[in-house]
């Protein structure tokens, strides 16, 4: 689509004062509602494997997605979820997700031309919508997961114009491809080049902020064996990355003035004098094919798709991952038939999880605009919003400092009180009940997985004679429900 | 430490959030009428300044020329090299503070500010993360998984309090320096701590099956207990309105996350629940490009760092100020050298500082200052720490919170008095 500048900048402000227009539902969203499944929904058994798969490869179970995986079956919906290309994405995210796009994938230099919130909130919102409605959900959680491993901060400099750029030109084009072109679309991206410093790295006084991260957090690990003098050699070899000015200075460029063409020593390895920019292409390839890469990439795998796992296993997705050259589909084979993918210790869901996965645990129907961005902020985990290079933190112990935010999101949600999301709980309890089940048995199923015990120590008799709304709200907040 | 006894500080608290549950559109102005009344404990404030703040800049050495060799164009000015921009504020003839710093001179004229400066952990890594987690939790080097060393001062301290908020983190997320402290709290604001009741007077009893979901044998201990707590701090802090909080004495905070961290923290205080320990962050500090110099950026942060604590000190009155200590360090010092973006790379030794109302041996540049010569540096070419930073925590803990049990808190530090708490 060709758009004049001032037309893409009318039609950014319109996807951000769209979602604000409360009431005004356009004909377009009345025929996108998120779809319910025709044919029965609820598991057959009282614990559910669907449940489990979804909740473990994607972001948590909705009705459409269970009904799928029941139809075809979990080892194939694996394969076809490692070979989205053909998986056709439900109407409601095509079409809300389109006039974002429209934003989002504009000309760099007419990003520059857009208010940095509404970039941001236009971010924010596309990225919500594909992790609820996205039939590709191992795929979005592979964004989700270069995201945090490549962290942008948008609040630091041209940070939302560089990161919207950043989002679909190296994570999302490179989240199933090979780590080497990832890694090297990052080291190129404006908006890595700006966040870590290296655009202003030059020969007379190297920065040596993105050579320590890039082999600390992208590649080698801290152990992986490189030293301060490494940084400071890998720093000289990318002296000259740097980013073309005005107009476009969100392309990549290299600077022959700016580099050190000097010998340079990395990881034991000479790296002879005259390189120019084949000196950092040189030092990227040694860190993508460096076991330690192989190592770091596949523990970080491991544990966020398994939560603590064994080191043989991580050593077996380190071994295919030196195997296929940094295949990422090829890494994630492994860990998906493991039989850790269904039987490890479940693990405690981030903000992000907890909210995507209670909007797709009820078919919420929503913008995923400010009324949910507002909910993430609040849970510390505001989107592209983290400001230190190693992404929003895995480990558990850091969001568990207060639950009430959670619980508060929860009453919203049930009650409806969010703002553009709407939950139709009777309908969702009526197109996946049956004659002999219950509401609340209905609703425990799909909220906690299909785990009829838990389901019946949460709700006691009482709870049970609560409207639907409130049942949903309580298995929302549930201890249960805080885990993937 | 105060006298009152660790029943009567429950009894007090208790009281208050009586009285401000019968009167919830005045409860803080409750609290400012007791203000004299509500009897506290000794209040530790750990603020971490992210990012690596850069030491040589924050307590600048005027009197070593090698400063001025290789900052050619971040050095701040002294007598003997004149800069543009506002001048720096003697402290002893060899060291100045950053004039953004000045709001905290008078401290430093009292005594109740004290600095450490060539102050550092044994971290050789210079990465952000492995630096700050070794800080966090009270290591020398990141030898080993240890829990945050605020968490095992609290729980070795003498003045446990069993307050659900006992130790705060503001923010999101629970930084790693209380990590194991199950009583910890993280809060974005006072006023999201309530419980929403969209459903009316039928959603009665919700909290009631929130205790009984959280408390099941079934669930996780880790997330039973952050549950329990949870529902603890709603109870304790029912009913105080913090929309109406006015601070005290003329404070005027900045009005950025720093400073209403820090206004929460003495709205905490001011209400008597049992407030032990309070962490916050501050930066980024991590001044690779631009750094700036008597102004610019870090001026701005600093300016915000300070005017912030002088606001916070004020706001506290004299009497809730002696007994208050804090804190504030950083993961590492910056290069002395200036790198080509006008700003300065990761290094080794910085400066913390301790404040306290009471009991600080404030007024003085503490360490041993290795100098600023090619053949004084460390590695790449960084001010060398001569101090361990937990030798300033561990002195802090002894004299201030009575807490002498520094091998549990301080894995492996051989104690060596510092002169910064007495």
């Amino acid at each position: 689509m060709k758009l004049g500048r001032r037309e893409a900048i009318q039609l950014g402000m319109g996807a951000v004062i769209g979602v604000s227009m409360t009431g005004c539902e356009s004909l377009e969203q009345r025929f996108t509602k998120p779809v319910l499944p025709t044919t029965p929904w609820v598991p057959t058994s009282m614990a559910s494997p669907e449940a489990r798969l979804l909740n473990r490869i994607g972001f948590g179970p909705n009705p459409s997605d269970l009904a799928t995986v029941r139809s075809m079956g979990a080892s194939n919906y694996i394969e076809q979820q490692l070979n989205p290309d053909g998986i056709a994405e439900p109407a409601i995210l095509t079409y809300r997700v389109r006039s974002l796009n429209d934003t989002l994938s504009a000309d760099p230099g007419i990003l520059f031309d857009i208010d940095d919130r509404v970039l941001v909130a236009t971010l924010r919102q596309a990225t919500t919508l594909r992790a609820v409605y996205s039939k590709k959900q191992l795929f979005e959680r592979m964004v989700n997961f270069w995201t945090d491993h490549f962290n942008i901060y948008e609040g630091k400099g041209e940070g939302p114009q560089l990161k919207v750029i950043d989002d679909r030109e190296t994570i999302r084009k490179h989240a199933f491809g090979k780590f080497r072109d990832l890694l090297g679309a990052s080291a190129r991206s404006a908006a890595m080049l700006g966040y870590l410093d290296n655009r202003i790295n030059e020969k007379r006084h190297p920065n040596e902020n993105y050579a320590r991260e890039v082999m600390e957090l992208h590649t080698l690990g801290v152990n992986g064996g490189y030293t301060q003098n490494d940084v400071q050699e890998v720093a000289r070899c990318l002296t000259g990355w740097t980013t073309q000015t005005h107009w476009h200075r969100a392309a990549f460029s290299f600077n022959p003035s700016m580099h050190d063409n000097g010998k340079k020593t990395v990881l034991g390895v000479t790296i002879p004098t005259g390189g120019g920019i084949s000196d950092g292409e040189h030092v990227l390839d040694m860190l993508a094919s460096h076991p330690s890469t192989a190592g770091h990439i596949s523990r970080k795998l491991c544990r966020f798709f398994l939560g603590d796992t064994s080191d043989v296993l991580i050593d077996r997705v380190a071994a295919e991952f030196r195997r296929t050259d940094g295949d990422i589909k090829a890494t994630l084979r492994p860990i998906l038939s493991s039989p850790q993918l269904m039987s490890g210790p479940p693990q405690f869901k981030r903000p992000f999880d907890y909210i995507v996965s209670a909007l797709r645990a009820v078919n919420a129907d929503t913008d995923g605009g400010p009324g949910i961005q507002t909910s993430l902020e609040q849970l510390g985990q505001p989107l592209f919003g983290w400001p230190r290079p190693d992404g929003f933190p895995e480990k558990t112990q850091p969001w568990m400092g207060n639950m009430l935010g959670r619980w508060n999101v929860a009453l919203s949600l049930a009650s409806g009180q969010i703002s553009n999301t709407h939950v139709d709980l009777d309908e969702l309890v009526r197109s996946g009940g049956s004659s002999n089940r219950s509401g609340t048995e209905v609703l425990s199923e799909i909220i906690l997985g299909g785990d009829g015990n838990s389901a019946k120590s949460i709700l006691t008799a009482a709870d049970a004679m609560r409207p639907v709304a409130e049942q949903t709200a309580i298995l929302l907040m549930s201890p249960a429900f805080q885990y993937r | 430490m105060t006298q009152t006894s660790r029943r009567g500080l429950l009894a007090l608290g208790a009281l208050a959030a009586l009285g401000w549950a019968t009167k919830p559109q005045s409860a803080l102005g409750a609290i400012s009428v007791q203000q004299t009344n509500v009897e506290t404990d000794e209040t530790l404030i750990s603020i971490f300044l992210r990012g690596g703040a850069d030491g040589l800049s924050l307590v600048a050495p005027v009197g070593d020329d090698d400063y001025y060799r290789q900052r050619p164009t971040l050095a701040l000015g002294s007598p003997q090299h004149s800069r543009i921009g506002s001048p720096t504020i003697d402290l002893n003839g060899y060291f100045a503070l950053h004039p953004a710093l000045a709001v905290l001179h008078p401290y430093f004229q009292s005594n109740q500010l004290a600095l450490i400066h060539a102050c550092g952990s044994g971290d050789q890594t210079r990465s952000h993360f492995e630096a700050m987690a070794t800080m966090e939790r009270g290591l020398y080097q990141d030898e080993r998984p240890a829990g945050g060393w605020l968490a095992r001062h609290l729980a070795t301290s003498p003045g446990n309090s069993h307050s659900p908020l006992r130790a705060v983190a503001f923010g999101g997320l629970i930084p790693e320096t209380l990590r194991g402290a199950s009583d910890a709290t993280a809060l974005e604001s006072l006023d999201q701590v309530k419980l929403l009741s969209p459903f009316g007077p039928s959603s009665m009893g919700i909290e009631h099956t929130l205790q009984r979901m959280y408390n099941s044998q079934s669930t996780e201990p880790a997330l039973a207990e952050a549950g329990r707590e949870s529902l603890s701090v709603l109870n304790k802090l029912r009913g105080i309105d913090t929309d109406h909080y006015k601070p005290a004495n003329g404070a005027k905070y900045p009005t950025d996350d720093f400073g209403r961290g820090l206004s929460l923290v003495a709205c905490l205080m001011k209400s008597g629940v049992g407030l032990e320990a309070a962490c916050l962050d501050h930066g980024s500090y991590d001044t690779h490009v631009a750094q700036g110099a008597s102004t610019g950026y870090l001026a701005a942060l600093l300016t915000s760092l300070s005017t912030s604590l002088d606001a916070f000190i004020k706001d506290l009155g004299p009497v809730r100020w002696s007994k208050t200590t804090i804190v504030v360090l950083s993961e590492f010092g910056r290069r002395l050298a200036e790198n080509s973006g006008a700003g300065t790379d990761h290094g080794r030794g910085g400066v913390m500082m301790v404040l306290g109302g009471q009991g600080i041996a404030g007024g003085k540049v503490h360490g041993q200052w290795p100098g600023l010569a090619a053949n004084s540096l460390d590695g790449p070419g960084d001010l060398r720490v001569t101090t361990d930073y937990r030798n300033v925590l561990a002195e802090v803990l002894k004299h201030k919170f009575d807490n002498t049990r520094t091998a549990d808190i301080f894995p492996g530090l051989q104690y060596q008095p510092v002169g910064v708490a007495i």
